[in-house]
């Protein structure tokens, strides 16, 4: 369903990406961990088109959207959900406003079906009854859940988790990882899960990818990536700096 | 001191071709996708409306101090019967535009770089992008079409409070005879002078929704970023407002000359 292709990007005077290629399967949920500033958030929004490389291209269902002008991506992207960071609710609207939102876009404009979708959303996510609730009054991990459900109103067939445990507390997390694999079991849909946390990976990773310098350093299973003796990959596994005090 | 001198220049090429892609992107979703007009109608009542109290408080106190002033002046020449005149051409076709531009810039510019500066840094407007909307049709367009409707309105405003109050100042408080003053200011001005202000308030209000949203979407990550979009949106929209005004002027006086 993706494909990246010899994916180089610079980002004023560092070269963040050199050279990434990787196939993703429908149906399959993709992991790509990595060190903090390793490229991977980078890599991830070139998957929807938020960035264009400097060279090289993502093929989306075989269409590379490297090449299309900003608007005919907008296409592309309803196909592709993305959960951020932060989460990236629209603070000036409502959760149910943040939801319908999607729905609204795509040129639904009965009521009575955009309640449906926004209600089966919230649904998935566990937050029933936060409709009314703004941005500000939800917890972080809240945010996260409603981000997820504003990605899975529009019924993307990928979605795209950025850091989705990143600043949560072990609890919250593992409810956040629980639910990246519910949706996928439920939905099918495709996933790409960019993380540095090896839970996450434990738990949802049918394939995972290591990027080390702006490369992918390891591509398999988690089984392979526990058994690897490469100091790279231990290290980071271990959570070794190499320093003493 | 080549290289600094290219630097700039190609810094200040980058920022002009960059400002007429942001207003080519809105003319073309203008006609080809048209106007969300709920989100512009919210906009109207936010930059438009709220801003009444701001321009109409200007307005009437310098075209108040601008009737003492000049009859201060003119009374020593026996032509305070002028005051009503000067004070409304002034007002017309200099002051009020300007003044209300100069006000609107600090009260809606700053508002607008900050507003899309936060929903940069907070990643807001990446999931727009990410949810297939494009910024410029939701965030740019109404804002233009808001202040473009507005802004002719609010220099009216402007105007008009400054000739009630200069003609309450002139007539009421400094004893001026109100027949000269009204019939004067009548004679002296004229639909000319009323679409001189209406047109440069068009103008600056392009100047300033555009600047501002282009000061929003490149607002730098982190506090510093989005504190410095809107000052530099009204330090920007500031100079080019008063520098723009004097080449208006000339313009203008060649489209509607002075009879």
């Amino acid at each position: 369903m993706i494909e990246v292709q010899d994916l180089h990007k610079r980002l004023g005077t560092q070269e963040v990406l050199r050279g990434v290629n990787l196939a993703i399967t429908r149906g399959q949920t993709c992991v790509v961990l990595g060190r903090s500033g390793c490229g991977k958030s980078v890599l991830l929004k070139h998957l929807i088109g938020l960035l264009q490389p400097t060279s090289g291209q993502v093929l989306i269902e075989g269409e590379n959207i490297s090449s299309l002008p900003e608007r005919a991506l907008l296409q592309v992207r309803r196909k592709v959900g993305m959960l951020f960071q932060s989460g990236a609710l629209f603070d000036s609207m409502t959760v149910e406003q943040n939801l319908a939102f999607p729905l609204q876009e795509q040129g639904i404009r009965d009521s009575k079906v955009i309640d449906e979708r926004v209600h089966e959303a919230l649904d998935m996510v566990e937050l029933l009854g936060s409709e009314k609730k703004m941005p500000e009054k939800l917890s972080g991990g809240m945010r996260k859940r409603v981000g997820l459900a504003r990605t899975i109103v529009g019924r993307p067939a990928c979605i795209l988790y950025d850091e989705p445990t990143t600043g949560l507390d072990p609890i919250t997390s593992d409810s956040i990882n629980h639910l990246i694999r519910r949706l996928q079991r439920r939905l099918t849909v495709t996933s790409v899960v960019v993380t540095h946390d090896l839970k996450t990976a434990y738990h949802c990773a049918d394939h995972v990818v290591m990027l080390h310098e702006g490369q992918v350093y390891f591509s398999g299973t988690i089984d392979e990536l526990n058994a690897s003796t490469d100091p790279v990959i231990t290290d980071f596994i271990e959570g070794r700096s190499g320093e003493s005090d | 001191m080549f290289t600094i001198l290219g630097r700039s220049v190609l810094s200040i090429l980058s920022y002009y071709g960059q400002l007429t892609l942001l207003v080519w992107d809105t003319i073309t979703s203008i006609f080809s996708l048209g106007i969300r007009w709920k989100l512009a109608l919210r906009q109207v009542v936010e930059m438009g409306f709220r801003s009444q109290l701001v321009v109409t408080v200007t307005g009437a106190f310098t075209g108040a101090v601008f009737a003492a002033q000049t009859f201060f002046q003119f009374n020593r020449l026996g032509m305070e019967s002028a005051v009503g005149p000067v004070v409304s051409i002034s007002m017309f076709r200099e002051l009020g535009p300007v003044l209300a531009g100069l006000m609107v810039a600090g009260r809606v510019g700053a508002a607008i770089a900050a507003e899309i500066g936060t929903m940069k840094v907070t990643e807001q407007i990446d999931a727009l992008r990410a949810l297939g909307v494009q910024p410029v049709d939701y965030l740019v367009v109404p804002r233009v079409v808001a202040l473009l409707l507005s802004m002719p309105l609010l220099v009216a405003e402007c105007v008009g409070f400054s000739l009630i109050a200069g003609w309450f100042v002139g007539t009421r408080v400094l004893g001026i005879s109100e027949a000269y003053f009204l019939n004067n200011m009548q004679h002296y001005t004229d639909g000319f002078d009323i679409a001189w202000a209406l047109s440069k308030g068009f103008v600056f209000g392009l100047v300033i929704v555009f600047l501002s949203c282009y000061e929003g979407l490149n607002a730098r990550e982190g506090a510093v970023g989005v504190g410095r979009a809107p000052t530099e949106a009204v330090v920007r929209c500031s100079l080019t407002i008063l520098v723009s005004n004097f080449f208006l002027s000339f313009g203008l006086n060649v489209i509607f000359p002075t009879t």
